[in-house]
């Protein structure tokens, strides 16, 4: 190989492996602008990650039988897929999307967040996996004091 | 934000509470009747050695001054690990937090 090759190659090369850092800064709300805004839990995954077939496997959400309180529902949603991303939904507010986590390199799905829920539904989480799969899991509860303000 | 960050074992177990009233676009029009002023964290982060260790985009669902809970590995007793998170309305905050 010539040595002008080489160095544009080399280049190249250095470039492909300086980015991945930085490309693991996804802000979904501007990749996937149109999720957010999604009123039904199916419109908002088909948004967020196009037409899937979700496999009903592999992900435990954990959250109070009864919500005493909607404004402050812990959750919690741990599985041990290995997902570039995993979307948390639900059925009981205006818009569908709560979050997306974006799972680092060699990190585990383990996270506990608290939301808001206006009365009672099912929360559904998706992650993305690695093998490019889409799982799912759900989990209904009720909710006795809606948190949302209407 | 206040940030706990503790290591058991190799896993660091990290939890956080971001100071942000997380208002709804119902809560906004209800109060100021322009459903636009509606504020809460649009993105979460969190790095240990300019490695990103945790990432959220989020909406105004989380409740009001939200929790975050979450394990990781690859880091030990002493670093810090910084957290940022962003605003719809674009206001940026920045914590750190010694890991023990």
């Amino acid at each position: 190989m010539e040595r002008r090759q080489f160095i544009s190659l080399s280049a190249l090369v250095t470039t492909a492996a300086m980015f991945p850092a930085q490309l693991s800064a996804v802000d979904f709300r501007e990749t996937k602008p149109t999720s957010w805004t999604a009123h039904s839990v199916d419109e908002a995954i088909k948004e967020m990650y196009g037409d899937v077939t979700l496999i009903n496997k592999g992900i435990t959400i954990g959250t109070p039988d009864i919500a005493s309180n909607g404004a402050n529902i812990p959750v919690s949603i741990t599985s041990d897929i290995s997902a570039k991303s995993i979307a948390l939904f639900q059925d009981a507010n205006p818009e569908a999307a709560v979050a997306v986590f974006t799972v680092p390199d060699g990190g585990s799905i383990d996270y506990n967040i608290k939301i808001k829920m206006g009365k009672s539904g099912t929360i559904t989480a998706v992650a993305e996996g690695t093998d490019g799969n889409f799982y799912s899991g759900t989990r209904t509860l009720e909710v006795a004091l809606g948190g949302c303000d209407g | 934000m206040k940030i706990k960050a503790k290591l058991k074992g190799n896993i660091i177990h990290v939890k956080a509470m971001a100071k942000h009233e997380m208002s709804t676009y119902n809560q906004a029009e209800k109060r100021s009747g322009n459903k636009e002023d509606a504020n809460f964290i649009t993105h979460i982060t969190a790095s240990v050695n300019e490695k990103t260790v945790f990432e959220a985009s989020t909406s105004q669902f989380l409740s009001k001054n939200p929790i975050f809970k979450f394990k990781f590995k690859g880091a030990g007793k002493g670093d810090v690990l910084t957290m940022t998170w962003v605003d719809r309305k674009g206001n940026t905050k920045t914590s750190t937090s010694k890991i023990k």
